[in-house]
């Protein structure tokens, strides 16, 4: 190609227009430029390693579940079978019947959401009323507090086992209770016992100590102070007061950290074992948690069969599949809040 | 002339002190919105650490019919932990030495992860869903029910058994093996120790991908967190991303390693799943919660030690922004 040929040429069509024509390369060479080089060689290379490792992962992930949905439709002679894998050959319902009549899912279900929800609703919004607290004003002891926070979070709770029992089982405030309850005021000697009721819960939960509330306290604050001060202050000059503010305004804008946050104090509270162990000992408040069983009538069919361990532990996984399925459907729902959240948070150094 | 002087003043006078207010007023409704926690604080949190605390120094007599007796006893609780129980202290040392090989394995993992998830391509949201999932669901019975899951277990073990070549191993193979790993780890001049290192956290990777994912949360958003000027800056200049990576990124989110590290710390030993937890609420069940809570304690007591030398070592090699 000659100098000539690579000049533009220009045609004036009328008064205003002009029309520019370039001399193309051919496809051929253009395309050789475009795709044999080290560059895009080496991008190529970056996605097809980025990805396999992503879906490897994914699938490491996503196998339990997959073994488990899959097994949960067997019947007994499929785990037997040793050409059955991941496909059941006799498909079968049997499991699901038993596990969702026998015992006793939807009470348990309206129990957990009920509490699930009360518990995330209260979290959140404490949570982000005391990161709001902590990331906006000055005031002395503000780092106390904060490291506080940070205390209860260090302290596992594991530790505080017994006492925990025992001061919802008499449950009193430095023996005021006692003593109101002495002059004749409350009904309450040695205190009142919260076991068995939904207050262990909602109490830890309206003063911040809930399970990983440290955390969730920590995210908000770091949430709170990568908003800017002028929109609160522009508030301010409107006359509106500071819890107004935070209602109005603040909390709108936070609403994807507001959802993560709800998404981990939901599910977990959901999933937990530890506390629902500790608060609820009676078969009467039925939890998801304390869900899990044989079904007495699979029992009764197949104990004697030859794959009966390998059944029951299908059984129990369809416990666990049951109990985490209306998740997975919040999840769905919610992800795109989580990721939102994420990339709006912007969390920074100090 | 008088006039103005005492206009001045009255109009000055007033004004300092609406400042002062301002200010209190602001640190009144600071202590209005953490009144909750500072509440809940003094009321539940200190009386349960001081009673569990206590508790530990305590022998409790249950007396029949309702009610219980205690009985102060010193160290003795401590004592019986460390020097009567056997295998208390091997447990603690295991779990220790467990957590010292996890830790460093989870952050650099939840860190690659994030840069990797923080990239632009194809299903990034679809990717991101996935990865999120035991954290939102493996907690709790999740992890009761996996642990003792014989399905998947065995649905491994004839997996493996049939890509066998029938050399009579009946041992079940991880997803990479320590002979091959180290064959590549000797031309590379690194230790057999490195290699077994690698090879144990691979083979974990679905315990290592369960408990990142917190860490892994907090690690993109700080990436988000960077802006997108510096790295224009830096590509003007002709970095690479390998340069780019440990003289941008890795500065800027060195607040959230020492964030994450200490997080994991707390998180690996608070779990059911963690060894030392195990030997504690079993301690309870056996022997009484007096010597649980004492070895309970204890526990506690060195892992904030734990979280005190990370926290110090860290912060010597945290870099701080500086806004002006």
């Amino acid at each position: 190609m000659n100098a000539e040929m690579n000049k533009p040429r220009v045609k004036r069509e009328s008064r205003n227009r002009i029309r520019v024509d370039f001399d193309r390369s051919p496809l051929k060479e253009r395309l050789k430029a475009k795709f044999l080089n080290w560059y895009f060689l080496q991008k190529i290379l970056l996605t097809i390693f980025r990805l396999v490792l992503l879906i490897g992962i994914s699938y490491v992930v996503l196998y339990p579940f997959i073994t488990k949905i899959s097994a949960s439709f067997m019947s007994v002679s499929d785990f037997v079978d040793t050409t059955v894998r991941l496909i059941p050959k006799h498909f079968s319902l049997e499991i699901y019947r038993g596990v969702l009549t026998e015992l006793n899912y939807a009470g348990s279900l309206m129990n957990t959401f009920f509490l699930s929800t009360a518990a995330g609703v209260i979290q959140t919004f404490i949570c982000a009323l005391i990161g709001y607290g902590l990331a906006k004003f000055k005031f002395k002891g503000n780092k106390v507090v904060f490291i506080l926070v940070i205390l209860t979070m260090v302290i596992p709770h594991g530790t505080l086992h017994f006492a925990m029992f025992m001061k919802f089982r008499f449950f009193d405030i430095y023996g005021v209770f006692n003593l109101l309850s002495k002059a004749g005021i409350m009904k309450a000697v040695g205190g009142i016992n919260l076991i068995n009721t939904f207050w262990p819960l909602m109490l830890m939960s309206l003063t911040g100590l809930a399970f990983k509330n440290g955390l969730y306290i920590f995210l908000m604050r770091q949430f709170f102070r990568g908003l800017p001060d002028e929109l609160e202050e522009s508030a301010y000059l409107d006359g509106s007061n500071t819890l107004r503010t935070f209602v109005s305004i603040i909390l709108p804008l936070s609403i994807p950290m507001l959802v993560t946050v709800f998404l981990f104090a939901f599910c977990w509270q959901w999933t937990d074992t530890f506390y629902s162990g500790i608060f609820f000992n009676s078969t009467k408040v039925k939890l998801l948690t304390n869900f899990i069983d044989t079904p007495k009538s699979l029992a009764r069919a197949y104990k004697a069969s030859p794959g009966w361990d390998m059944y029951n532990s299908s059984i129990i996984n369809t416990c666990g599949l049951v109990i985490i399925f209306p998740l997975v459907i919040l999840y769905v729902f919610l992800q795109n809040f989580l990721v939102q959240g994420i990339e709006r948070s912007g969390l920074t150094a100090s | 002339m008088t006039q103005e002087v005492k206009l001045q003043n009255s109009a000055s006078k007033p004004k300092k002190k609406r400042i002062a207010s301002l200010d209190k007023r602001k640190a009144r409704a600071g202590w209005f919105f953490v009144l909750p926690f500072v509440l809940g604080f003094v009321c539940i949190y200190v009386p349960m650490v001081w009673n569990s605390l206590t508790m530990s120094f305590q022998e409790i007599t249950i007396i029949q019919g309702g009610g219980y007796s205690t009985e102060w006893v010193g160290w003795a609780n401590y004592y019986d932990a460390f020097f009567k129980d056997t295998e208390f202290v091997q447990t603690l040392l295991t779990g220790l030495a467990n957590m010292a090989f996890e830790i460093p394995a989870i952050l650099v993992f939840s860190l690659f992860m994030a840069v990797l998830l923080n990239q632009k391509m194809m299903g990034r949201a679809a990717f991101r869903a996935i990865f999120f999932v035991p954290v939102i669901i493996s907690t709790g019975i999740m992890e009761t029910v996996q642990a003792n899951d014989l399905v998947n277990k065995y649905l491994e073990e004839t997996q493996n058994t049939g890509i066998d070549d029938g050399s009579g191993q009946q041992v079940t193979e991880g997803i990479v093996s320590l002979f091959e790993v180290e064959r590549l780890f000797e031309m590379m001049q690194f230790g057999r120790g490195l290699a077994v290192y690698v090879v144990t956290m691979v083979n974990n990777i679905f315990n290592l991908v369960n408990r990142s994912g917190v860490q892994m949360l907090i690690f993109l958003s700080a990436l988000q967190g960077i802006s997108p000027a510096i790295y224009e800056a830096c590509k003007i200049d002709g970095a690479t991303t390998w340069e780019t990576f440990w003289k941008i990124t890795f500065p800027m989110i060195s607040p959230m390693i020492l964030v994450n590290a200490i997080y994991t710390v707390i998180d690996s030993f608070t779990t059911n799943s963690n060894i030392v937890m195990m030997y504690i609420n079993d301690a309870y069940s056996k022997s009484g919660e007096e010597i649980s809570s004492a070895m309970a304690w204890t526990y506690f007591f060195i892992i904030f030690l734990v979280v005190g030398i990370i926290a110090g070592i860290c912060s010597a090699f945290v870099f701080y922004q500086r806004r002006d």
